[in-house]
């Protein structure tokens, strides 16, 4: 199959090591790829949603006809921009005026909006179009012996009837399911459901609490977890997981927040070989340990 | 604090739907909330309270609504599918709207170069890890004169043009 | 020849509380009931429940009638009921329904069970050899059980089935049978029957927590459950033998918290209703948790409205926060965290500080509410009747318990999920609906039973004739040797004979016993077998054909005695156990004077006091069987409250003319005499032989009424107060006021900006009305959408302390809310406080969401102040000796399981005289209080039992201690006679007055203090000869 993928900011901007690993992995796995040229932001939840309906869904509406002019559906890795877009086509797709509006605004790229495209994320793409045993088919490493836990986007979870696609958004598997393909033990902890708490904007306007909050997360995975690593499959939660650590470190004065954090296509990456300087290289919590002894796998 | 300096009719301009009408204030909405954390808490249940009640002044000075880190998890567990979520972007446009401090830099960032950071402009680390360059909207002058053109029709970036347009 | 008529027959569809107390009511007037349920067992919910509100016990035997206690056997109804006009079908589904009213052709399908429970002998030996091992369903999983089972552990027979979905058929149980009752090729039996009449009590399908989506988020660990699966857990015959811990290690559970609406009141589920009973239910169980757990176990309930609107309600609520410290936050949760000490965390809101809280708790504890709407497509489906609205079954727009349908009917929780009062008024009064409906149609009720009077050879010498059934025998752990046993027992005093047979429970086996007895010189019988309640009905019958007198004829249950562990600490000799135990019964058979019944005069006349619409309703349901009625009203108008005030409620009823049409109806009625202007003064008697005096108020003079029963209808009124400044402006009215002024149009509200209303007025307080009025939140609801139907703009606000729409009246409360009503809850600490400035009212109130002082000046102050007892209450019970609650209400006999009785035989309840109630309550009240009436007038013989108490005059001082112990009011003083007498009919030989009596003069009839010191003599007694085998 083909998607076109959906890149938003903060993947190619500050961790492309994570676009590499996409771009290396899923063409493996028969997902081909195109690039959608002249997106603009998905747009930010803290954007234009917070303006007013024209530029919000004249935003989607201008992303969506990309792929759409392609014939193709979008795939998106970023939990923010996948539920920007997928809430704004659900949005355009149930409203005809809104839609007769955006195909008024978008009119002057040339393009027309059918809502034909569906927006789709890559751990769902991942799960139900590629599934967990082709995964463990095409990998040459594995994750045996090591424990991971992993962090469901809630962006992918809630509201489940527009974004959602776990059979139950409150008990959700596809991430634990796509990890155990890989190898891995997936251990469970009291806080698994809860929130990384990087978007928005609650880390700025209360740095303090919000990484009191992240704090009760990592140290229940540190008490109740074996966990070699942290998998996300969303951006934010990969960057926001990634440097928070960092910061408990030093407001806490001690070195016991150390968990190294991997977007599941950077661990799908390498078991599938692909060079860790490429595609897992970007990082604030060092990964090597664990990158070791994959490879030595 | 008086009622009767309250605005009745003040839900009907920042979320005019029944759905609000359902809330019957039970709290759940604030029991999972991330931001429910934050110092000040962003309390979804007190928001929708001040709505029906038409607090404007109140609504028009709190800063919570942005706090918000659009999980949606309060639009999940809702039992009277309030839309929470959809109500906190309802009153972050309002005060938008009534204003202009509250526009977002986000979106003359957005504005000026279709995203809200610089993207695909890490040719050299890019190019290290073997990525090819990104044909972002950026690198795409007329496309991003159409875009601008097209978000100059919206109200919001109509309105307050004059934040938009200085080079 | 004319065909005779075939007798009135009856499907009970369901056997729960409510379909059990409707065949009850149904049998003992004479109709053969098929009593069917779905599950392998009967007794519902209830068969889960050792305890209930209010006295925390279980009561459940007080539904059995009262009196012929004696012919309707009985037993603990946890065990089971025996009925003999009852065909009992566990396991049965009902498949098909055909044809008219009063002409019912029904398929049944009965599920094989692949055991001929009529055979097995319950002990089973099958399920110790069964190899396979499933959860249990009964405890909620929280413990196994095998392939062959015993639905209910505490069930006597043993109903034991084989779960054919678990089975291996490896026939390890059919070789262990001993009694060869195992087919494990059994099937399901399709099979037609004929009914004149079906009432519907199948109950209502309850939210599981692994069917639905939004449980997923509590479902994390075995600590949490459901209110249902905590019952089994803090159940003595449950999972831990009555302590509380928490299933996932055994670790006791301290700190409980329970999490209200779980699956209801949900608008996204949609599930926008409530399911009334489980607010009570979660402070019941608080409670026990506290009393069984201990004083350290801490008990919080996470609610949104404390919905505790029955009678009593509140003040159990009362004693649970003041009195047991149970704990009440106003937070609906998210969720719950599982921690690795297994403890579970919960994050919640206090509005009062706006802080956040996060507690671990040991268990979680789950209400679960009723998911109704399946379970009424299905049936209305089966009835060919189209389902409401609201996606339930049409009923009559008045009378609940009645169908659109003709001759079908419905009670108990598919009316929504109902407490057990209410289950058991909505049993009785479907029996009453369906009575009616079979006195106009073509049927005859089944013969009654004649009763012989003792014969001059039962007042002979005692000579006793033993039965010993020897199938025992065979139980593995029987160790008893009948020929022995015989032997010894021969050699006793007054034993005439002893057989002994196999299997009298057999067909064969009875024809031995008749064929044996008949020819005995006997006077007095004792019969020896298993289960003998199981065979009660037929070995009594069998004792009357061979002659032998009701009062002298004893059963002795000897599969206890040979159960294992039954009396091992004493001695291992069962031989000898049972010769001690058999020798007992026969010192105690010799001593037994021939008793006999009496025959009750009954005056087939009812009395029913008041002329409300739930009077009226009682008393047109009786003259339709042809009682005759005199309906006593003391003001010159019938209707009542309702039926004069209320024009229209928010549920589409018109009170006003509802009433009128009852008027005419009653006024028609040939057996209906009408006494208007009249009032009780005084009434003496018993029943089927009341006398009362009646004063005519506008004639001024006094005259008599000779009734059998009555019914007390005296209604209620909108109470008073003088709380926030009510009478001080003309801007402070009461909710009916209001509602009277939006009707006349001598109130306009079109130019009206703000209203507020504030509830609870006076009620739910120690000082007040300490319970809720019911009524006051649906009619606050209706006022302020009238309000806001002739007003869009005004702004309505309800200050409420918690919103009691509750069950189905849930969606007034959102349909409120969306047209703009707002609703600002108060506690009873911080009550609002209304002021007038200029003489218009002006409130300030804490407004809880906010937590921040807020002022209005509205254009009306409404006020909502409940429901008042007819202040006439306390002459009527005076008049009555009936007693009346400190709130002016009547208290009936038992708040659970005798709604509408009274303590005193004859004497019944209907309406707001029992507490403050919805007009369809009140009619389904006044329905099933017409019916109990109507057991007693129908025409059919009423007798007092055998075993009643006298009294001695001779050695009686008339101290009257016995008048005042006698729990059920049967004992009184007759000044005329001045001399104690005992009503008959009332008394149930509990044996309080013979307790009570210092000189002997009160006696149980068959249990003098001669034959109890002869029974313990023989228990006391080892005799080292009377057995001599081993």
């Amino acid at each position: 199959m083909e998607l076109c993928l959906f890149l938003g900011c903060n993947t190619p901007a500050i961790r492309p090591d994570v676009e590499r690993a996409i771009r290396a992995t899923m063409p493996e796995l028969g997902v081909d790829l195109a690039d959608a040229e002249g997106y603009v932001c998905c747009p930010a939840f803290g954007s234009f949603p917070s303006t007013d309906d024209d530029s919000y869904l004249a935003s989607s509406g201008w992303n969506l006809s990309i792929a759409e002019a392609k014939g193709l559906d979008i795939m998106v890795q970023c939990g923010s921009c996948y539920s920007s877009l997928r809430m704004g086509r659900d949005h355009l797709a149930h409203d005809e005026e809104k839609l007769a509006r955006v195909n008024e605004l978008i009119e002057l790229t040339g393009r027309k909006l059918e809502c034909k495209t569906k927006v789709r994320h890559i751990s769902e793409i991942l799960y139900n179009e590629v599934g967990a045993e082709k995964i463990s088919r095409s990998i040459k490493k594995n994750l045996s012996g090591l424990h991971g836990i992993v962090q469901y986007p809630c962006h992918t979870l809630f509201p489940s009837e527009i974004v959602g696609f776990e059979e139950s958004p409150r008990e959700p598997k596809a991430l634990r399911i796509l990890t155990e393909a890989l190898g891995a033990t997936v251990d469970h902890y009291s806080r698994e459901l809860q929130c990384c708490g990087g978007a928005g904007g609650f880390s700025k306007s209360s740095p303090a609490e919000a990484t009191e909050f992240a704090k009760t997360k990592l140290d229940a995975i540190i008490e109740e977890t074996k966990a070699d690593f942290i998998v996300v499959s969303c951006i934010t939660c990969l960057m926001y997981l990634d440097n928070i650590q960092k910061k408990l470190n030093e407001v806490e004065g001690t070195d016991k927040y150390h968990i190294p954090v991997f977007d599941y296509n950077q661990l799908l990456a390498l078991c599938m070989e692909f060079d860790p300087r490429q595609v897992a290289s970007i990082c604030t919590v060092p990964r090597n340990k664990v990158i070791d002894k994959i490879m030595a796998g | 604090m008086d009622f009767s300096s309250s605005d009745k009719d003040l839900w009907k301009q920042i979320y005019n739907t029944k759905d609000l009408l359902h809330c019957f204030n039970c709290s759940t909405c604030l029991s999972g909330c991330p931001a429910s954390h934050g110092d000040p808490p962003l309390l979804v249940r007190n928001l929708a309270r001040m709505v029906v009640y038409g607090l404007e002044e109140d609504l028009l000075n709190d800063d919570t609504p942005w706090a918000c880190v659009s999980c949606s998890r309060c639009e999940e567990m809702c039992p009277m599918d309030v839309k929470p979520f959809e109500m906190i972007l309802a009153i972050r446009r309002w005060q938008t709207l009534n204003d202009e401090t509250r526009v977002p830099t986000a979106i003359v960032e957005i504005y000026k170069r279709g995203y809200t950071q610089s993207v695909g402009t890490n040719t050299e680390l890019r190019k290290s890890l073997g990525l090819p360059e990104l044909q972002t909207i950026t690198k795409m002058p007329e496309m991003l004169k159409l875009y601008q053109e097209m978000l100059m029709k919206t109200p919001v970036v109509s309105e307050n043009d004059y934040m938009f347009n200085e080079e | 020849m004319a065909e005779k008529k075939p007798t009135g027959t009856v499907l009970v569809a369901g056997a729960g509380v409510s379909g059990i107390k409707a065949a009850i009511e149904l049998a003992e007037i004479g109709y053969k009931v098929l009593l069917t349920d779905a599950s392998p067992q009967i007794g519902g919910i209830l068969a889960k429940l050792d305890n209930q509100f209010p006295t925390d016990h279980c009561g459940m035997c007080r539904m059995l009638p009262l009196v012929g206690r004696e012919y309707a056997s009985q037993y603990c109804m946890r065990k089971g009921l025996y009925h003999e006009n009852i065909e009992i079908l566990p396991f049965t589904e009902l498949k098909s329904v055909e044809g008219d009213a009063g002409n019912y052709t029904i398929e049944l399908l009965q599920k094989a069970r692949y055991i001929d429970t009529d055979k097995c002998n319950g002990l089973g030996e099958c399920i110790k050899v069964c190899p396979v091992e499933v959860g249990d369903e009964f405890n909620h999983g929280l413990t196994k059980r095998k392939a062959v089972y015993k639905p209910v552990p505490h069930n006597t027979p043993q109903m034991l089935l084989i779960d054919m979905a678990a089975c291996t058929k490896c026939g390890e149980c059919v070789k262990v049978c001993p009694t060869n009752v195992i087919n494990l090729e059994a099937e399901d039996e399709l099979s037609t029957r004929q009914v004149h009449a079906i009432i519907l009590a199948s109950g209502v399908k309850l939210y599981n927590l692994e069917e639905f989506e939004d449980a997923k988020s509590w479902a994390v660990s075995p600590d949490v459950v459901s209110s249902l699966a905590f019952e089994r857990i803090i159940s003595g015959s449950g999972t831990f033998d009555g302590t509380i811990k928490r299933p996932s290690d055994g670790k006791a559970a301290k700190k409980i918290a329970w999490i209200q609406c779980m699956g209801s009141r949900n608008r996204r589920q949609k599930r926008d209703y409530c399911s009334s009973i489980c607010c009570m239910f979660a402070l019941k169980e608080a409670v026990l948790a506290k009393e069984k757990g201990g004083d350290d176990v801490e008990t919080t309930i996470f609610y949104m409205d404390m919905r505790t609107f029955g009678k009593d309600f509140y003040q159990y609520y009362e004693k649970a926060v003041d009195e047991h410290g149970v704990k009440l936050i106003r937070c609906r949760v998210q969720g719950v965290m599982l921690n690795p000490d297994k403890s579970l965390s919960m994050r919640y809101f206090d509005s009062e500080t706006q802080e956040f809280f996060v507690v671990d708790y040991d268990m979680v504890v789950l209400s679960t509410g009723q998911v109704p709407y399946e379970t009424h497509k299905k049936l209305a489906d089966l009835l060919h009747v189209a389902i409401n609205a609201q996606g339930l079954l049409p009923t009559d727009p008045y009378e609940k318990v009645k169908l659109i349908k003709p001759g079908m009917f419905l009670c108990g929780s598919l009316m929504g999920l109902t407490d057990l009062s209410e289950a058991i008024s909505s049993g009785i009064a479907a029996a009453g609906q369906v009575s009616r409906f079979l006195s106009g149609i073509d049927v005859t009720l089944l013969e009654e039973e004649e009763i012989p009077e003792p014969t001059a050879k039962d007042r002979d010498e005692p000579l006793i004739s033993i039965v010993l059934c020897k199938c025992s025998e065979k139980a593995k752990e029987s160790s008893v040797d009948f020929n022995a046993l015989g032997a010894g027992l021969k050699k006793l005093n007054s034993v005439g004979e002893v057989n002994i047979i196999d299997m009298v429970c057999s067909d064969e086996g009875k024809q031995t016993v008749l064929d044996l007895l008949s020819k005995s010189k006997c006077n007095r019988l004792l019969i020896g077998a298993c289960h003998p309640f199981m065979y009660r009905k037929s070995l009594k019958n069998l004792a009357k054909k061979a002659g032998f007198s009701a009062s002298l004829f004893e059963i002795i249950d000897l599969s206890s005695i040979v159960h294992k562990g039954f009396f091992e600490s004493e001695t291992k000799d069962q031989t000898r156990l049972a010769y001690n135990e058999i020798r007992a019964v026969i010192e105690n058979l010799k001593l037994k004077p021939a008793l006999h019944v009496e025959t009750l005069p009954i005056n087939p006349a009812a009395l029913v006091v008041g002329g409300g619409i739930a009077g009226m309703h009682a008393a047109f349901s009786l003259a339709q069987r042809g009682v005759k009625v005199h309906l006593v009203e003391k003001s010159d108008t019938l209707g009542g409250y309702a039926g004069t005030k209320i024009e229209h409620t928010i549920d589409g009823l018109t009170p006003i003319s509802m009433a009128k049409d009852l008027t005419i109806k009653v006024l028609e009625h040939k057996h209906i005499t009408l006494y208007k202007n009249c009032e009780v003064v005084a009434t003496q008697g018993s029943l089927g032989a009341f006398e009362t005096k009646i004063r005519d108020l506008a004639k001024e003079e006094n005259f008599y009424l000779n009734h059998g029963a009555a019914i007390i209808a005296t209604g209620g009124h909108e109470g008073v107060t003088a709380e926030y400044e009510y009478g001080n402006s003309d801007q402070i009215l009461t909710q009916a006021e209001l509602k009277d002024g939006l009707t006349t149009g001598e109130i306009d509200v079109g130019e009206a900006e703000t209203i507020v209303m504030i509830q609870c007025v006076g009620s739910r307080q120690k000082d007040g009305r300490e319970y809720c009025s019911r009524i006051c939140c649906i009619g606050a609801i209706a006022n302020a959408l009238t309000i806001k139907e002739k007003n869009p703009e005004a702004r309505v606000f309800i200050l409420y302390r918690d919103v009691m729409t509750y069950g189905f009246a849930e969606q007034y409360y959102t349909q409120a809310r969306l047209a703009g009503i707002i609703f600002v809850s108060y506690s009873l600490e911080n009550k609002p406080k209304v002021e007038l400035k200029d003489g218009s009212p002006v409130i300030t109130f804490t407004e809880p969401v906010l937590n921040s002082e807020m002022q209005l000046s509205p254009d009306y102050l409404i006020l909502s102040t409940g429901v008042d007892a007819e202040a006439s209450n306390r002459d009527v019970g005076k008049a009555f000796s009936l007693p009346v609650n400190g709130d002016g209400f009547f208290v009936e006999a038992d708040s659970k399981w005798r709604p509408v009785e009274f303590l005193k035989v004859g004497l019944y309840v209907a309406g707001v005289a029992h507490s403050p109630m919805t007009l369809k309550d009140a009619i389904l009240q006044a329905e099933a209080a017409a019916h109990k009436t109507y057991a007693y007038l129908s025409g059919r013989k009423i007798h007092t039992a055998h075993v009643i108490s006298k009294v001695h005059h001779a050695i009686c001082v008339k101290c009257q201690r016995c008048v005042d112990i006698c729990p059920y009011g049967a004992r009184s003083y007759d000044e005329v006679l001045d001399r104690i007498i005992v009503d008959g009919a009332t008394c149930q030989a509990c044996g309080m007055c013979g307790v009570a009596c210092q000189n002997n003069a009160a006696e149980i009839m068959g249990f003098s203090d001669k034959q109890i010191m002869a029974v313990i003599d023989a228990r006391l007694y080892r005799d080292p000869v009377a057995t001599t085998a081993q």
